[in-house]
C-alpha cells in the first residue's frame, strides 16, 4: 500500500472510532454527537471503515463467526470415518503409516500404536451422504449446509504452538489473531459495539479444558483496539461497562455532557484533535451501555428458539448461551464472533469425555446453523468450525482400557466451514484408510486462513501490515493458496 | 512499528524538497530499494533470483545476462531503470505477483540517483557514529541547533517554549511518571531564579521515581512478567531482576555497565549477589513445562527469544528474521544468527521446567538490591500493629462475644440435613475410578472433584452446604499425583499399592446452583459463603481458609477427633431448590491431600456447626465476669487472630512483614549460569531444532566490527561486544529509546529495527551527537536525560496549528512540543495520586489490585494443576494502591485496565507500544473501581481543604491537570456541583451508597456533599488533559 495512503488511513482509524479526528473539529457538541459523520452503517448506527482499497473484491461473506474447539477435537471419531480402523482394532498401526515423525511426549515412548476405531457409529448424513458420528445426532440434520474439509494439517504437536498457530498463523506469540485482522482490514459496520467479539466457555468433557490465552483473540502487532474484546456474562458483560454504585444513565450523561464541554474547551484552547476523538470514544462508551445490555438481553427470543438451541441456553456462560449471543452479535453486524469452547483433549477416558463433550455442542451448534439460516444470514457469514489439531487413530494407553484415550494428531484433521462462499454439503480431501495421513488434497493451516480472507473479500497476499521490517501477513511467509475447491 | 511514523521519513522529504540537493542513498532510496527489491536481490542467498544483488554495488554495477543493472550517470544503459519503467509484465520490477510498486515519486528519486552517479553508502547504522560538527555560532544546546536546521530546510516555525506550568508537569510525567502536586506547581510558579525550571530537572532526577519510569519501558523490552507464558502460565519470581533495573536506573549506574551486567552478570570476575541478579534479563523470556512438548525444541524457542530480545531491545536488529535462513534485508546471515545463538546455548536450563510456582532453574535465593530507608519505619510499624492487635478492645470483645453467641444459640434451630442426591463425579485428569451412589461419592484422587447433584425437594430454604467426610482412606486409595502438567500423560493404571491412612485436606469448595444441571461449577455464578464451620479442626488449617482460595491454605480435620468430619459453608444468601433444583460442587484440595470419599448435605434451619474451637466456645459460654484474666487474654487473642472487626490490622500486619522480608530477607530470582555440560550449537535448517547441520561456536555478525581484543568466547565477550565504543548500533539505540520516552516517537522511528528496513533518521546528525556525547560522559544515563530536557525543543508548546498539522501531522520535524496520552499504567498512576491513595513504596513482589473478574480461572488449568497464578486473589491494603508497574503481570489474562490502554501481555520484546483511543477506555476510568474509588477520596481529599467551592475547585484542577481553570471551566465545573448536590440532598440514602467504592476507609464527612464531589472527582479524572502528557 502506498505510505502516504497508508498514513492517512491510520491517522483516521487509530482510534476505534475510524473517523478523521480533524474532521469533526469545529463540531458543536450536543448530548450525543452526529452519527451521519461518522458515515452510516445500519440504520442507527455507526460504521467504522476498513483500509481503503478493501475488500480488494466482492466478498462472499461479510462476517465471520468462529467456532473455536479448543483442546483438539477428534477427526477420527466425529468425521473421518475409517471402517478399517474396526478391522485393526486393537493391532498395531502399520508402520508404513505411521511414518516415522514426531509424536508428542506423551505417546513417543508407547510399546505399541493399536488402531482404535471410532467410539460410536455414525451414519452418511444430508443429500451427500457426509459422515457425522452419532454423537452429534443435531449436527447430522444440518449435514447440507456443511462444507468439511477432511485433510488439513499443521506442524504443531503440542497445545500451545498448536492453537496460537491457528489463532494467529504462527506458532510463536506476538502475533495478531484472525478477528483483529477481519477488525483491522475491514472495521465495522456497527460502531457501538466492538469489531470482534470473544467469548470462552468450559467443556464437560474435560474440566478444565487445556488453558488458553488472551494472545488467541489479541492484536499483536496490530493497533490494540483491533484485540477482541471479551463479553461474559454478570453486571458486566463487556468488563467495566457498568456505572459504579447509584450511578443511573442520566446521571452519567450529565457528567458527560459535562466533560465534553471541559475537553472541547481545552482542545480549542491548546489545538489538540486528539481530544475531540476522546469525546467521541466516551459517547461510544456511553452508547455501548445501552446497546451491549440489549444485545445479551435474550428475554425477547422465542420460546421455540430457546428450545431449539437446548436447555444449557439458559445457563449463562455455557457454550449454548455463547451460540446464541453469537446470532445477536452477527445480526448486529458483529464483523468478527468466536467462541473458545474448552475441553477437547481425550488423552484419557476417551469413551467417558468425548459424549459429554459433543453433548455440550451439538445442538447448539446445529441450532445456530438452522437460525442464521432461516434468518438469511448464513449466505453472507462465514462459520469456521476449526481445533487445532485433531487425533490418533492409535490409543493412547491400552487398546480397550475405560481409561485410554487419543494423542494429538496434526497431521491430518477435519474442521468445516459454512455459509458464506462455500460449497454446501461438500467435502473437501481425504486421509488415508486409517485417518492417519493425508491421501487427497492437503489443506494447511495457512490455506484455510487464506480462504477465509477469500470469502470476506481479501487477497491474504495484499493484505499485510509492516512490522519490524516485514510486511506481515496472517497466511506467514510461507506460501498459502486459497483452497478453491471449497469455495462456491 | 506503526505505517504512521514509517511514512513520516518519505512525507517529510518528498521529492519536491530533496530537488534543491542532492539525492542520498541511505536517507532517499535503500528504502525503496530495500522494500522493493531486495528481497530477491539481496542478502538472503536461497531467495536470490538471477544471481543479482542490488545491495552491493560491486554486484549491481557489472555485466549480468541481462544487461549492466546499474550505470552510474546514464539511465539509459541501467538495466534497473528499464526494468522498473518497463510497460511488459514479463519484464517489470518489481513483478506483479510480488503485489510491490514503486510509485511516481520512487522513481523519480530512483531517476534522480542514477542520472547523479548512483552512489552508494554502507547502511549508517553500520557505520560507527561520529560527533557531528556543530555551527559556529552555537547557541543553546545542540540539540536545538541541529533540530532548527531541519525546520529552517521545511519552512515551519517553531512554537515558543509552553508556559511553566504546563513545563513542569511534562518534566515531571516524564522523568517521574507523576504529575506534580498543587503545592509544588505552586513552589515553582513562584520560582523566580532563571534556573527554576533546571532545579526541577535536577529534583526530578534524584526522585526515587525517576528509576520506576525508565524502568517501565525496559520492563516492556525485556519482556518482564509475573508468569510463565506458555500453556498453563503458572507463578515465577522474577521481580528482584525488576527491582535491579530500577535501583540501576536511581544509581544512574552507566548504560553500558547496565547492560553488560544483564547479558553476563554471572561471568563478571567475583560477580556480587547483584550482577547475578542481573542476569534476570535474558531469563524474562517465557517457558513451559506443558507435557508431551519436546524440551529440545522448548529449549530452541527460549534462546530463540533471547536473540529476538538482544536484538531489537540492545542492538536496533530484527536478528529473529535470520532462524530459519539468512536475513533478507539486514547483512545477517543464518550462521551469524546461530553463532549468536551459541553464546546463549550454555545456560544451564530446563526445556520442561517451572511448575508450582517454583522458578525454573538455575535460580538462586537473594537479597535484593532495592535500597529504600524504609526497613526502621516498618519495624515500628510492624510493633504499632502487633501493639493494636495485642491490646484488647473491650467493646470490639463485647459485641464479638455477643456475635458467637447468638450464632451458638441459633445452631441448633432447626438443623435439618438433607441428602444431596448425587449423579455425577468427574475430575479432570483421571480416567476413571470414580462413583457417586445416593448423596455418597468416592474417589481415587486428584486435586479437585466436580460433583453434580440434585438438591432435595424442601420448601425451606437452603441455609448451607455440608460436605462429609470419611475418617479414613479408602483402603487401595492414593494421595493426588503432584506432578502437574504431566499427568496429561498418563493413564488411569492399576490401582496402586495401598498407603498409609493420611490427613486429607480442603482448600477450596465453589458452588453454583441452576435451573439445569451442570458438571462444572460455572465461575460466572459462584455461591458467596457467609461462614465456613468444621466438625472438628487442626490448629494450623482453620475452615475459614477454604475461603481464602489459595491453593496454600486448606481446611483438615484434627487428626485426632474420631469418625466422620465435616465441612459446613453457609450461603450468603440462601438457596431455594424449587428454583434451581441443580447444584455443582467443586471440591479443591489444593495441594493437600484428598479425601477419598464423602457425602453432601443440603442444610436447612441453621448450620449445626462452628468455627471455634471447643475451648473458645467454653469461653464464649462463661458468664461476663467469671473468666480469668488468662481466660480473657486467650479470647482477645482468638479475636485478634480472627475476628472481622481487626482484619484491616492483620491484613496491614501481613504487608508489612511481607515488605519487610521482601526488603531483608533472600528470595527466589531466576539467573544466567553456564552449565556443567554446555549444549552445542549448530545451524539449524530452517530453524527446525530437529535438523542440526554445522556445528558452530559462539561469534558476532560479520558484518559488524569484530569482538574486542581480548573478549573472551561466552556471554561476557558478547557483552563487551555490545558495549564497545565500535559498535555501531548499541548507543544510538539507546538514546533513540530515551528520546522516544521523552518525544512519544523516535529520532529513527522504527525503534526496534535501525537495519535496511527501518527509518532514516528524521535528525541523523542529532542521533550521533547524542550518541557520541552519551558514550563519551560514560554512558552517564540521568546526564543525557538532563542534555535533552533542558533544550528549547524539548519545552516546546504543543499547540499544532493548521499549517503544521498540514505539513507534518507527526511533529517528525519537532517544530512543537510532544503531546501523547499517557501510557496504561501512568493513568492509574496519576488517579491514585491525584486522590492521595498512592503508596509510594519501591519494588517488591507484585501486586494484585482490584479485578472486575477472575479473568485467571476463566483460562487458566485451575483445578488441575499445581502451578500457581491459576485463579485471581485480590490483594488488600497499601497493595491496593501501588504503582501500576508493580501489578502481577500474567501474561495469558494481564490486567484488563492495563490492556486497554495498549499495555503488552509481555510475551515478547515490545519496543514501541499503541497508542489508541476507545470507548473501552472510557469505561476503565468512568467505572472501574480503582477509578471510582480514586473519584471518591479526592472529594474527601478536595473537601479537606478550606476555603469556598472556587477555592477547593481551584486546588483540585492544579492538583490534577497541573493549572488553573479558566472562568468557562469553573463555571462547568460549579454547575455539575450544583446539581450533583441537589441530586443528593434530594436523596441521601443515595448518596451513602454512591460512596461505597473501593475499600478505602470512608472520610467521616455528609455523605450527599462528598458524594456530589465525588462526581466532580470523576470529571476531573475523566479529563483528556488528565490522560495526556502535553
Amino acid at each position: 500500500m502506498d505510505p502516504r495512503a497508508e498514513f492517512s488511513n491510520h491517522l483516521t482509524r487509530r482510534t476505534f472510532l475510524g473517523q478523521t479526528a480533524r474532521g469533526v473539529g469545529g463540531l458543536a457538541l450536543g448530548t450525543m454527537l452526529m452519527p451521519e459523520l461518522l458515515g452510516a452503517g445500519k440504520a442507527g448506527t455507526e460504521r467504522v471503515a476498513g483500509l481503503p482499497g478493501l475488500p480488494h473484491f466482492a466478498p462472499k461473506a461479510k462476517r465471520v463467526l468462529c467456532l473455536f474447539q479448543s483442546g483438539g477435537l477428534s477427526h477420527v471419531d466425529l468425521f473421518d470415518h475409517k471402517p478399517m480402523l474396526k478391522q485393526m482394532a486393537g493391532k498395531d498401526l502399520p508402520p508404513s503409516i505411521k511414518g516415522t515423525q514426531r509424536l508428542t511426549g506423551m505417546t513417543s515412548g508407547q510399546g505399541s500404536y493399536p488402531c482404535t476405531p471410532a467410539i460410536k457409529d455414525g451414519k452418511l448424513c444430508g443429500k451427500n451422504g457426509l459422515w457425522i458420528s452419532d454423537l452429534l445426532p443435531h449436527l447430522q440434520t444440518v449435514a447440507d449446509e456443511l462444507c468439511f474439509i477432511k485433510s488439513l494439517h499443521t506442524e504443531a504437536i503440542n497445545h500451545d504452538p498448536a492453537i496460537t498457530f491457528l489463532n494467529t498463523g504462527n506458532q510463536q506469540p506476538g502475533y495478531a489473531s484472525m478477528g483483529a485482522w477481519a477488525s483491522y482490514g475491514l472495521g465495522t459496520e456497527n460502531a457501538n459495539l466492538p469489531a470482534f467479539v470473544a467469548m470462552v466457555s468450559q467443556g464437560t468433557g474435560k474440566n478444565p479444558g487445556q488453558p488458553v490465552f488472551s494472545r488467541l483473540w489479541g492484536s499483536g502487532f496490530l493497533p490494540s483496539s483491533h484485540q477482541g474484546v471479551g463479553l461474559r456474562p454478570g453486571a458486566n458483560p463487556v468488563l467495566y461497562l457498568q456505572n459504579p454504585p447509584t450511578v443511573d444513565g442520566e446521571q452519567r450523561r450529565a457528567l458527560l455532557d459535562d466533560l465534553a464541554q471541559l475537553n472541547e474547551e481545552r482542545a480549542k484552547e491548546i489545538g489538540d484533535p486528539e481530544t475531540i476523538t476522546r469525546i467521541k470514544a466516551y459517547e461510544m462508551a456511553f452508547r455501548m451501555q445501552t446497546s451491549v445490555p440489549d444485545l445479551t438481553d435474550i428475554s425477547q427470543e422465542s420460546r421455540e428458539t430457546l428450545a431449539a438451541y437446548g436447555p444449557e441456553v439458559t445457563r449463562p456462560g455455557s457454550y449454548a448461551a455463547n451460540c446464541l449471543l453469537a446470532r445477536r452479535l452477527l445480526e448486529r453486524d458483529v464483523r468478527f464472533v468466536q467462541l473458545f469452547h474448552r475441553g477437547w483433549d481425550q488423552h484419557i477416558a476417551l469413551s467417558r469425555q468425548l459424549p459429554n463433550q459433543c453433548r455440550d455442542i451439538d445442538q447448539p451448534t446445529a441450532a445456530l446453523i438452522k437460525d442464521l439460516k432461516a434468518r438469511g444470514m448464513l449466505e453472507d457469514t462465514l462459520v469456521v468450525f476449526a481445533t487445532e489439531f485433531g487425533r490418533t487413530a492409535f490409543s493412547q494407553g491400552g487398546f480397550g482400557n475405560p481409561g485410554a484415550g487419543r494423542d494429538h494428531h496434526g497431521r491430518s484433521f477435519t474442521v468445516w466451514l459454512a455459509g458464506g462462499g462455500v460449497k454446501p454439503g461438500f467435502e473437501f480431501g481425504a486421509t488415508d484408510e486409517f485417518g492417519y495421513n493425508i491421501a487427497k488434497d492437503p489443506v494447511h493451516l495457512r490455506d484455510l486462513h487464506a480462504t477465509i480472507l477469500h470469502c470476506l473479500g481479501i487477497d491474504h497476499e495484499r493484505f499485510t501490515f509492516k512490522f519490524r521490517g516485514l510486511n506481515v501477513k496472517l497466511t506467514g511467509v510461507e506460501e498459502a493458496h486459497v483452497v478453491k475447491g471449497v469455495l462456491a | 512499528m506503526p505505517p504512521v511514523l514509517r511514512s513520516l521519513a518519505f512525507l517529510a522529504l518528498p521529492l519536491s524538497v530533496i530537488a534543491a540537493e542532492e539525492v542520498r542513498y541511505n536517507r532517499d532510496i535503500r528504502p525503496i530499494l530495500s522494500e522493493n527489491c531486495f528481497s530477491c536481490h539481496g542478502p538472503d542467498e536461497k531467495s536470490r533470483k538471477a544471481k543479482l544483488r542490488l545491495d552491493l554495488p560491486a554486484d549491481a554495477l557489472k555485466e549480468h545476462k541481462s544487461g549492466i543493472p546499474i550505470v552510474p550517470g546514464d539511465l539509459k544503459k541501467s538495466e534497473v531503470w528499464a526494468r522498473i519503467t518497463s510497460g511488459d509484465e514479463d519484464d517489470v520490477m518489481p513483478p506483479p505477483k510480488s503485489h510491490l510498486k514503486l510509485s511516481a515519486d520512487d522513481k523519480a528519486k530512483v531517476k534522480a540517483w542514477l542520472e547523479q552517479g548512483a552512489k552508494y553508502e554502507d547502511h549508517w547504522a553500520f557505520i560507527p557514529p561520529r560527533r557531528p560538527a556543530l555551527p559556529a555560532d552555537l547557541r543553546g544546546s545542540p540539540i536545538d541547533a541541529f533540530v532548527d536546521q531541519g525546520l529552517r530546510r521545511s519552512g515551519l516555525k517553531a512554537n515558543g517554549e509552553a508556559d511553566r506550568a504546563t513545563l513542569l508537569r511534562r518534566v515531571s510525567l516524564d522523568l517521574t511518571g507523576l504529575a506534580p502536586s498543587a503545592e509544588e506547581l505552586d513552589a515553582f510558579l513562584k520560582d523566580a531564579s532563571p534556573d527554576a525550571y533546571e532545579k526541577q530537572v535536577d529534583r526530578l532526577l534524584a526522585s526515587p521515581h525517576f528509576g520506576e519510569r525508565m524502568a517501565l519501558d525496559w520492563l516492556d523490552a525485556a519482556r518482564y512478567a509475573d508468569t510463565n507464558g506458555f500453556s498453563i502460565d503458572g507463578g515465577r519470581h522474577l521481580w528482584l531482576w525488576r527491582d535491579w533495573v530500577i535501583q540501576a536506573f536511581n544509581d544512574n549506574k552507566p548504560y553500558d555497565r547496565f547492560l553488560l551486567e544483564q547479558l553476563a552478570g554471572d561471568l563478571v570476575p567475583n560477580a556480587t549477589d547483584a550482577q547475578l541478579i542481573a542476569t534476570g534479563f535474558q531469563r524474562n523470556n517465557m517457558n513451559t513445562h506443558e507435557g508431551g512438548t519436546i524440551p529440545a525444541e522448548n529449549l530452541l524457542n527460549y534462546n530463540a527469544d533471547r536473540l529476538k530480545t538482544l536484538g531489537e531491545a540492545v542492538l536496533g536488529l530484527t536478528l529473529a528474521c535470520a532462524q530459519c535462513h539468512d536475513h533478507k534485508f539486514d547483512p545477517i546471515s543464518q550462521k551469524d544468527y546461530y553463532q549468536l545463538y551459541a553464546y546463549f546455548n550454555t545456560l544451564g536450563d530446563a526445556g520442561l521446567d517451572g511448575n508450582g510456582g517454583n522458578n525454573s532453574g538455575p535460580a538462586v535465593a537473594k537479597k535484593t538490591v532495592l535500597r529504600t530507608d524504609e526497613e526502621g519505619r516498618l519495624q515500628a510499624r510492624i510493633a504499632a500493629l502487633r501493639r493494636t492487635l495485642a491490646t484488647r478492645d473491650d467493646a470490639v470483645l463485647a459485641a464479638w462475644i455477643q456475635e458467637q453467641r447468638a450464632w451458638l444459640a441459633d445452631r441448633t434451630k432447626g438443623t435439618r440435613l438433607h441428602p444431596i442426591n448425587l449423579t455425577k463425579i468427574s475430575t479432570p485428569n483421571s480416567g476413571g475410578g470414580f462413583t457417586v451412589e445416593g448423596n455418597t461419592f468416592k474417589g481415587l484422587g486428584g486435586a479437585a472433584y466436580d460433583l453434580l447433584g440434585e438438591l432435595p425437594k424442601t420448601t425451606e430454604p437452603i441455609v448451607a452446604l455440608r460436605l462429609v467426610f470419611q475418617p479414613k482412606m479408602t483402603p487401595g486409595g492414593k494421595p493426588a499425583p503432584k506432578k502437574g502438567a504431566a499427568k496429561d500423560a498418563k493413564v488411569a493404571a492399576e490401582p496402586p499399592a495401598a498407603p498409609a491412612p493420611v490427613a486429607y485436606q480442603v482448600s477450596a469448595v465453589d458452588v453454583t446452583v441452576d435451573k439445569v444441571p451442570g458438571d462444572q461449577v460455572n465461575i460466572h455464578k459462584l455461591q458467596k459463603f457467609s461462614r465456613v464451620t468444621a466438625s472438628s479442626v487442626d490448629a494450623a488449617h482453620p475452615p475459614g481458609n477454604v475461603r481464602a482460595m489459595n491453593a496454600r491454605l486448606a481446611w483438615q480435620p484434627d487428626l485426632k477427633a474420631a469418625g466422620d468430619q465435616s465441612l459446613t459453608l453457609t450461603f450468603v444468601k440462601p438457596i431455594s431448590a424449587a428454583e434451581t433444583p441443580s447444584i455443582t460442587t467443586q471440591v479443591y484440595f489444593g495441594t493437600g491431600r484428598p479425601p477419598l470419599q464423602g457425602q453432601l448435605f443440603a442444610v436447612t434451619g441453621h448450620d449445626d456447626g462452628t468455627d471455634l474451637p471447643q475451648d473458645i466456645i467454653a469461653l464464649v459460654q462463661t458468664p461476663e465476669g467469671s473468666r480469668t484474666p488468662e481466660q480473657t487474654a486467650q479470647l482477645w487473642d482468638y479475636v485478634a487472630r480472627t475476628g472481622e472487626a481487626l482484619r484491616r490490622t492483620r491484613v496491614d500486619l501481613a504487608n508489612a512483614e511481607e515488605r519487610l522480608a521482601a526488603l531483608t530477607q533472600p528470595q527466589s530470582t531466576m539467573v544466567m549460569n553456564i552449565a556443567a555440560k554446555p549444549r552445542e550449537t549448530f545451524i539449524l535448517n530452517r530453524g527446525d531444532y530437529s535438523q542440526p547441520t554445522t556445528k558452530v561456536g559462539p561469534g558476532t555478525p560479520a558484518a559488524l566490527p569484530p569482538l574486542p581484543a581480548g573478549a573472551p568466547a561466552n556471554r561476557l565477550g558478547l557483552a563487551q561486544w555490545a558495549v564497545m565504543k565500535e559498535n555501531p548500533l548499541t548507543a544510538r539505540v539507546a538514546v533513540n529509546r530515551l528520546w522516544k520516552t521523552l518525544f512519544g516517537s523516535g529520532l529513527v522511528a522504527s525503534a526496534a529495527d535501525f537495519g535496511l528496513q527501518g527509518e532514516w533518521p528524521s535528525h541523523p546528525e542529532l542521533l550521533d551527537w547524542l550518541a557520541v556525547e552519551f558514550m563519551e560522559s560514560g554512558w552517564d544515563f540521568k546526564r543525557l536525560t538532563r542534555t535533552i530536557v533542558t533544550s528549547a525543543t524539548y519545552k516546546r508548546g504543543s499547540a499544532a496549528s493548521a499549517e503544521m498539522l498540514a505539513q507534518d501531522p507527526a511533529n517528525r520535524l519537532l517544530a512543537r512540543g510532544a503531546r501523547f496520552r499517557l501510557p496504561a499504567e501512568l493513568i492509574r498512576d496519576n488517579a491514585l495520586r491525584a486522590s492521595g491513595l498512592l503508596v509510594p513504596q519501591l519494588g517488591g513482589p507484585s501486586v494484585n489490585p482490584y479485578s472486575p473478574f477472575d479473568l485467571w480461572r476463566e483460562v487458566s488449568h485451575y483445578g488441575s494443576t499445581p502451578a500457581t497464578a491459576q485463579n485471581f486473589v485480590q490483594d488488600h491494603g497499601d497493595k491496593l494502591y501501588r504503582r501500576s508497574l508493580y501489578t502481577y503481570w500474567k501474561r495469558t489474562a494481564p490486567p484488563a485496565n492495563m490492556v486497554a490502554f495498549d499495555a503488552p501481555n509481555r510475551e515478547v520484546c515490545t519496543v514501541t507500544r499503541g497508542n489508541t483511543t476507545t470507548p473501552l477506555q472510557a469505561l476503565v476510568t468512568l467505572n472501574d473501581v480503582q477509578f471510582a474509588e480514586a473519584a471518591r477520596v479526592l472529594a474527601a481529599r478536595i473537601l479537606g481543604r478550606a476555603g469556598d467551592d472556587e477555592a477547593r475547585l481551584r486546588w483540585a484542577f492544579r492538583e490534577v491537570v497541573s493549572r488553573d481553570p479558566s472562568d468557562k471551566e469553573l463555571a462547568v465545573a460549579r454547575r455539575a456541583l450544583a446539581r450533583e448536590r441537589q441530586r443528593y440532598a434530594a436523596d441521601p440514602a443515595r448518596a451513602t451508597a454512591a460512596l461505597q467504592v473501593g475499600e478505602a476507609p470512608l472520610a467521616a464527612l455528609p455523605a450527599p456533599e462528598h458524594a456530589a464531589w465525588m462526581q466532580v472527582g470523576a470529571l476531573l479524572l475523566n479529563l483528556s488533559e488528565t490522560v495526556t502528557r502535553n
